[in-house]
């Protein structure tokens, strides 16, 4: 169903928050596996030379002027990508917790689906993680399992892809606090979207720290359960400065 | 009241009114703000002025400590305020996010003109 005309414009969307120790390597092994893809890189406001190294390694590179977190990276990126025409793409850790090799099956899943997430936690997967945090992702795909009557092993994984249609929604509408991911599971599906999820293997990561702080996951469990209970999902944002076209 | 608790008022009238004819003869705040504050100064001074206007509003009310009274609308008042600056904090946080995708785009843009 994708397709159309004569080729499928994919595009690897990287948010990097000082990630300029782990970024070359993980765009050079992208350039190797996916040599056809676009490679959006969006600098999240970094105060390494994470840019520089980006567009030496021929990625196009969105530099935001200081720190959005994640999801406003994403956003940004979704923008981007939609904007310059791309069908379909994919989010990609900078710090090398992706595996590029995985990239295919993600893709694969996109021929019958609008969202993939590839999951950490299904029998091919072999990922661990602390005890609160094992607890608080529990309770969240318990969670969207009771709104969307469908089972997600992995709610919180960062290696997604998308395609053209989800793009143009994410665009305006992707959650910008922590625990992006969570909250646009919720976003998609509330929207009519079909995400379906496949097994995919990680590495551990090469560079950074992980992002979690207990007192910070706690507080973001709590307003991503409000958001689910609240049940209205995220309106449509107006501070649209520009209209959707380039 | 007693005189203490008079005088209290007074201090902080005194003090509150100065602070806010300071801020609004620097124009640093909205204008809306600014008649928001010239009011709070204003009812502050009327009641540190006539001092049995409380008693005799928290007599009509039936509250036995006349302070109270003064408390209660001083703790709703502020809430209120607490709750409108969070709104507008959200907003302007909305409206900060959007201008620096913006930046970040025409970034792009130029990057692309110069090659």
């Amino acid at each position: 169903m994708l397709r159309y005309g004569d080729r499928v414009r994919t595009a690897a969307i990287i948010p990097a928050f000082n990630e300029a120790e782990s970024l070359p390597a993980v765009l050079a092994e992208l350039a190797l596996t996916v040599p056809d893809h676009d490679v959006i890189v969006v600098d999240d406001g970094s105060t390494d030379a994470t840019a520089e190294v980006a567009r030496a390694a021929g990625a196009t590179c969105l530099s935001l002027p200081f720190n959005l977190g994640i999801g406003g990276a994403m956003r940004l990126g979704f923008r981007h990508a939609f904007e310059s025409g791309v069908d379909r793409a994919y989010q990609f850790d900078a710090d090398g917790q992706h595996d590029p090799s995985q990239i295919a099956h993600l893709l694969a899943a996109l021929d019958h689906a609008d969202m993939v997430v590839g999951s950490r936690f299904t029998d091919s997967g072999d990922y661990r993680v602390g005890r609160s945090r094992a607890l608080a992702m529990g309770l969240l795909r318990w969670m969207v399992r009771l709104m969307s009557g469908q089972r997600f092993t992995d709610t919180s994984s960062g290696f997604r892809a998308f395609r053209r249609p989800v793009l143009e929604a994410f665009a305006t509408d992707y959650p910008v606090e922590y625990m992006d991911s969570v909250e646009a599971l919720i976003v998609a599906l509330r929207r009519g979207f079909t995400v379906v999820e496949v097994p995919v293997t990680m590495r551990e990561r090469t560079g950074g720290v992980p992002s979690n702080r207990n007192l910070r996951l706690a507080y973001h469990f709590v307003r991503v359960l409000i958001l689910l209970v609240a049940g209205t999902g995220r309106r449509r944002s107006p501070s649209s400065l520009r209209s959707a076209a380039p | 009241m007693t005189g203490t608790t008079h005088a209290l008022l007074a201090a902080l009238t005194v003090v509150a009114v100065v602070m806010i004819l300071r801020l609004v003869r620097l124009q640093v705040l909205k204008a809306k703000y600014t008649i928001l504050w010239l009011t709070v100064g204003l009812v502050l001074a009327i009641v540190a002025a006539v001092p049995n206007l409380l008693d005799w509003a928290a007599d009509l009310l039936g509250i036995w400590y006349q302070p109270t009274l003064f408390l209660l609308l001083a703790i709703g008042f502020l809430l209120l305020l607490a709750m409108h600056f969070s709104y507008e904090l959200s907003r302007v946080e909305k409206r900060v996010r959007a201008l620096a995708e913006e930046l970040a785009l025409l970034r792009r843009d130029l990057d692309d003109e110069q090659g």
